[in-house]
């Protein structure tokens, strides 16, 4: 193969329309939206579910979480179409409970089914002497009579310790040992009688009546079994004159037995936990029997034990009876009022206070008690109003009415509260002094306002007044801003913009005088932030009022006010449909927060973190917009300045200063055009990555060239050049390396595209400057010479040069004057050209060995089919080197593969019609 | 080898009126064939009277436990001497339940297992075996309760305890004493058996907390003949009705399920008397205790 092929081109006289056009219906770049079916997505996501099941690994919690559930559903199926709500509400409220009461303080437990206990306290008395008495005691530890009192508990192991007593009873009940499981369940209902510990009280209540009820149902469902054997019988199913003898005998003995507990406390729990076994009795006992127990409570003297017996005594109702049980919900709240002045019994307040638990949260325990007993009494019925001012005439009527009128304002459904607003804050405002739940009744009522639809509106204005007189009084800053939430949103929702700003302003006045640094309610004044943000109708109203930004950065400490600039900007930019802002006064509050947003950047931040901030200040230098032009560059000139340290927001100024540069008028000598061009080749430098440099100094330079700047095109064009090399084989991006080799290929694809119209500098004086100065580029970087990205760029510049030759050019830019007009095809540019030419054909045929070398046999088939290509399209094919050239190239492709394939079969009949093509052709197939 | 005796009664609950037939099965389980020398079911009643130990020396007249006093006691032979196959064999039997003439009457008396009196009826099976076999035993308890008469007119009695109350009882036991008003209210004092006793109780007023409301059951026996008679109180159960200090001015119920087997019907009989009284306790917080006494007719009824 000889070494040395001299290129010539050929000159190609255009005529216009020869290239084959077809009418179309649709842009073929427009992407095409692809609907699936769903069903078949479905099929699909199943077949592959079907596949991956087997190593499809729960999370452990979510499969306990699962277990759970299913252990729900098996539960006691009485009654199911209206138990689903009970139970399920209940549930939810359990959970909550338990999240919501715990302690750190010591437990207690005493029972004498737990091993390990410390000390016997309890013994039967008896009148043998001592030593025999020693002999007993040391009997004793063996002795389930014996009760033993473990002190010192945490939460954690009296938790463990219950589910402990659970597994006892449920051992010893299939050890045919009823009688000690039926005693370990009294011990464990004992263990409510212990209030040392009232802040977990309604935690330790949840736990127990689990355990009762587990308890309960083994004796039901023996019953059952003796009754019915193992079918599956329905509660409501039983008939009570269809149950063996047997089986009533035993209901029967467990019924004295209950009966004769000694104790009212466990007595009456064991009562409710067996109710269900009334069935096996008559039907007909299980309502009376539920009368006769509500009463029967009464007797608890203390108010936070029998209120929570109350609450297992409507489970259970529930459980059994589901919505019929709701009169009795009725009829234990209405005890409970009776009894309301207990919870404020001298002897209470004393407990409460030596366990160091202040008022609020005393009364805090009795709430989800109340709120259950309202839940079931709410749905029973029909007329919630009439129910509603019934229970605030009570509320009025006694003292101490602030905890339920607390539940009664929670519980109720939003339209009846409403109705009833105005009533309700005069009560709070006539108990405001010493009230420790007004907060919480506050919120409460705001809550249900912001539901409300329209209110009208001079009575809003009241309430609202009304609201802020009760509200600047509450001493706890913290309660203040908890109040200050749902009412803030109802202001929002219902007020003018000037109320809001008078709120906000008495706000903003309260936290300076309250005399605490607002750092520590940071995310409570967030909350509040928040809330407007959401639900305000018009959001750039909120940055109009002159109290909002101040709010906004009442917080001092920079980690609060980054969180609290990034809540701002995101719930704002989710609310604002709008494509641009016009307002200065919104851009520049905006601008502070992204200042803000932007100066907690810093070298230990977290890649997502600083992603997320450019991601906001991005879009607020998108949306941001002045009318006039040059306001409009400074602005962004602003902005540069500001958030120098976040590369993915000078991108994005970059774009859009090249957008504004499209923008601007071409008269006044493109001034703003040059500013532009300026403005991106001083601001590129600064980004950290090759890759997003070269992209954007292509994209600027191809915006000056439109824009007609060629001086400021050329620096461009020119600064990539010495880029190109320093690009990476890797980014790093979204966590993972990946390959730039494709983006390389398309860039400098177009960056040859737009060379083709660069016009030459005519101070210097070598041709195609910015060409040659790439292809010299090119040899330096130190080429793997069997990369795709290597030769394609050599075809491709061999297209550009070829291109380059024509007297008239493909594409032109209107004002720009390109090459073919400046040169006009002069021989000395043309040869010079060809002399590149020459220079990168020889470098593919070394190519093309280097292939064969590497047995890449495929690729070196490829390009040698290109090569051939390029010289039958673009070479002169009456020149003897081109036609030798060519013949050899196509032995060289006969040689390593049977070219019948479409490809080649293509340029042969190409080949027919090309200028010294059909010699070349006899040539080929004489060989 | 080994054979099981055992006794199988008809009716669940064991419970039997004066008149009616017990009827049941005597069952003998072996793994081999059984020679006895006849089986035989004998049904027996009887009171056990028992004199305190704390009395016996004020009267030496009795001994510790005075003779028992037959109620009943039949025999009947189930199976003449012979085999009784391997495996589980079931003879059934009927025996009339009828008492004989007794001091303690003409009649049955009720079951009562008390302190001192009980009243017990039990049949007892045996199997007489060949020589150097121990004759095999087997029991079973059974309960005899009256016909259910008509019920009776209700009785019922409040009272006001007061500390004036107290004193003009002359029961006082110490000079000062809180200031308290109770009223409490017995719905009837002539009970059935089967149904709870039911009341209520109020503090209207109570100058320090209280501690605890209950309510006691208590049996009172009495035995012995006309020389001279032991009466003791002993308490049978004891229920809380309020824990704590209760809500002032408010009813709380009274309510208890009568035991079974330890209460029976009043009884009174020449030999011994079988009474119940109820007594209502307030313990103040210093375990000051405040009682309120009720005598109580038990009857059958329904």
């Amino acid at each position: 193969m000889p070494t040395y092929y001299q290129w010539s081109f050929v000159k190609k006289t255009r005529s216009k329309n020869i290239y084959p056009s077809l009418e179309v219906t649709t842009h073929p770049l427009r992407t095409e939206n692809i609907k699936i079916t769903p069903s078949l997505n479905k099929t699909l996501v199943e077949n592959l579910q079907k596949w991956s099941s087997s190593f499809q690994e729960l999370d452990p919690l979510l499969r306990f979480e699962k277990m759970n559930e299913e252990e729900a559903s098996f539960s006691l199926n009485i009654n199911e179409d209206n138990l689903a709500d009970y139970s399920k509400t209940w549930s939810t409220k359990r959970t909550f409970i338990l999240n919501k009461y715990t302690t750190g303080e010591k437990l207690t437990i005493i029972s004498s089914f737990l091993p390990g206990g410390e000390k016997t306290l309890i013994r039967q008395v008896s009148n043998l002497n001592e030593k025999v008495k020693h002999r007993l005691e040391q009997l004793d530890d063996f002795d389930e009579s014996s009760v033993r009192k473990t002190m010192g508990l945490s939460q954690q192991e009296f938790v463990t310790k219950v589910h402990m007593l659970d597994e006892e009873i449920k051992k010893a009940w299939d050890s045919e040992q009823r009688v000690k499981a039926f005693k370990i369940a009294i011990q464990c209902s004992k263990l409510l009688s212990d209030v040392s510990v009232m802040q977990f009280y309604p935690s330790k209540f949840v736990l127990i009546a689990d355990v009762l009820d587990n308890f309960g149902s083994l004796v039901y469902s023996r019953l059952k079994n003796k009754s019915y054997g193992n079918k599956n019988v329905n509660f409501q199913d039983i008939d009570p004159n269809a149950v063996p003898e047997i089986a009533k005998e035993t209901c029967q003995n467990w019924m004295f037995k209950m009966a004769s507990i000694r104790e009212l406390l466990p007595r009456l729990y064991m009562e409710m936990a067996l109710l269900q076994c009334y069935v096996f009795l008559s039907k007909d006992e299980i309502e009376p029997t539920i009368v006769r127990l509500t009463k029967m409570i009464r007797g608890m003297g203390n108010p936070l034990v029998a209120i929570y017996i109350r609450v297992y005594l409507c489970n259970v109702a529930s459980k059994l009876l589901g919505r019929q049980s709701e009169p009795f919900f009725y009829n234990n709240l209405k005890e409970f009022i009776d009894e309301y002045q207990q919870i404020f019994h001298p002897a209470m307040l004393k407990k409460y206070g030596a366990q160091l638990l202040t008022a609020d949260q005393y009364l805090n325990l009795y709430v989800p008690a109340i709120d259950w007993m309202l839940y079931g009494t709410l749905n029973s019925t029909n007329d919630k109003l009439t129910l509603l001012e019934e229970l605030l005439e009570k509320c009025e009527s006694i003292e101490n009415s602030e905890l339920l009128l607390c539940c009664i304002i929670s519980s109720f459904d939003s339209p009846s509260i409403i109705q009833k607003s105005t009533s309700i804050l005069d009560i709070i405002g006539k108990n405001a002094n010493g009230m420790v739940m007004m907060h919480s009744a506050l919120t409460s009522l705001g809550e249900h306002l912001c539901v409300v639809e329209s209110y009208r509106q001079p009575s809003a204005e009241v309430l609202s007044q009304t609201w802020w007189k009760l509200a600047s009084g509450i001493k706890n800053t913290a309660n203040f801003l908890q109040v200050l939430e749902p009412w803030i949103q109802f202001a929002c929702l219902q007020l003018s913009s000037q109320h809001i700003n008078v709120i906000l302003r008495g706000t903003i006045r309260y936290m300076i005088k309250c005399g605490q640094p607002p750092d520590d309610y940071s995310t409570q004044i967030q909350a509040v932030v928040k809330r407007m943000l959401k639900h305000i109708p018009d959001v750039e109203e909120l940055f109009l009022m002159d109290a909002f930004m101040p709010l906004v950065e009442l917080v001092q400490t920079s980690a609060a006010r980054t969180s609290m600039s990034k809540s701002v900007l995101s719930i704002f930019f989710e609310r604002y449909k709008a494509d641009r802002i016009d307002d200065p006064i919104v851009i520049s509050s905006l601008m502070r927060l992204c200042r803000i947003l932007h100066d907690s950047i810093n070298a230990v931040s977290v890649e997502d973190e600083s992603k997320c901030c450019a991601e906001l200040i991005n879009k607020y230098i998108q949306v941001s917009h002045h009318d006039d032009l040059e306001t409009q560059l400074n602005f962004y000139v602003e902005c540069r300045a500001a958030f120098i340290k976040l590369d993915a927001v000078l991108v994005a100024l970059v774009h859009a200063v090249n957008t504004l540069s499209t923008r601007g008028p071409s008269s006044r000598g493109r001034w703003l055009q040059r500013a532009c061009a300026a403005y991106c080749f001083i601001t590129v430098p600064s980004l950290h990555c090759a890759l997003a440099r070269s992209t954007l100094y292509l994209l600027s330079g191809q915006v000056s060239l439109l824009n007609n700047c060629i001086g400021q095109a050329e620096a461009n064009f020119k600064a990539l050049v010495g880029v190109i090399p320093e690009i990476p084989q890797f980014v790093h991006e979204d966590g993972q390396q990946k390959p730039t080799q494709d983006r390389v290929m398309g860039l400098i694809g177009s960056f040859l595209s737009t060379l083709l119209i660069l016009p030459d500098n005519v101070d210097s004086n070598t041709k195609a400057y910015i060409l040659s100065g790439f292809i010299k580029t090119m040899e330096r970087i130190p080429w793997r010479k069997t990369d795709p990205l290597y030769y394609t760029t050599l075809l491709r510049i061999l297209d550009l040069l070829c291109e380059m030759t024509q007297e008239q050019y493909l594409y032109n830019i209107d004002s720009v004057i390109s090459n073919d007009e400046l040169y006009g095809a002069e021989e000395e540019f043309i040869k010079c050209l060809e002399i590149y030419a020459t220079n990168i054909c020889q470098e593919v045929l070394v190519v093309l060995k280097f292939l064969s070398d590497a047995k890449e046999a495929k690729k070196q088939y490829n390009l040698a089919l290109e090569l051939f290509w390029r010289i039958v399209r673009r070479g002169d094919l009456e020149q003897p080197s081109m036609s030798s050239l060519a013949s050899n190239l196509w032995m060289l492709s006969q040689k390593l593969q049977d070219s019948n394939t479409k490809f080649a079969k293509s340029i042969l009949t190409a080949l027919k019609t090309a200028p010294g093509g059909p010699q070349l052709l006899e040539k080929l197939k004489v060989q | 080898m080994s054979t099981n005796l055992s006794i199988n009664l008809k009716r669940a609950s064991k419970i039997y009126n004066e008149g009616e037939t017990i009827a049941g099965v005597v069952i003998v389980e072996s793994n081999s064939d059984v020679r006895h020398e006849g089986l035989t079911l004998a049904m027996e009643g009887s009171v056990n009277l028992q004199i305190n130990s704390k009395n016996t020396g004020i009267f030496d007249a009795f001994s510790n436990s005075i003779k028992p006093i037959t109620l009943v006691n039949t025999s009947m032979e189930l199976a003449p001497a012979g085999k009784i196959p391997v495996g589980v064999t079931e003879i059934p039997f009927e025996l009339p339940l009828r008492g004989r003439p007794s001091s303690a009457g003409s009649g049955l008396l009720e079951t009562y297992h008390g302190v001192f009196v009980s009243v017990m009826y039990t049949l007892k099976c045996c199997m007489k075996r060949p020589y150097l076999n121990k004759p095999l035993n087997a029991g079973c308890q059974f309960f005899v309760q009256y016909k259910h008469q008509e019920p009776a007119p209700l009785k019922p009695v409040r009272c006001e305890i007061t500390p004036a109350s107290i004193f003009a009882s002359g029961t006082a036991t110490r000079a000062a004493m809180p200031n308290f008003q109770l009223y409490a209210e017995i719905d009837s004092t002539v009970c059935a058996l089967d149904k709870p006793i039911t009341g209520k109780i109020r503090v209207d007023d109570c100058s320090v907390p209280i501690k605890s409301i209950e309510l006691q059951l208590v049996r009172v026996e009495t035995c012995g003949s006309s020389e001279g008679y032991a009466r003791d109180a002993t308490e049978i159960q004891n229920i809380q009705v309020g824990e704590g200090d209760v809500c002032r001015s408010r009813d709380v119920p009274l309510y208890m399920v009568l035991p079974r087997l330890f209460t029976c019907p009043t009884t009174t009989t020449t030999n011994f008397k079988i009474e119940f009284e109820l007594n209502i306790a307030v313990i103040f917080e210093d375990d000051y205790l405040v009682t309120e006494n009720f005598p109580i007719l038990l009857l059958r009824c329904r």
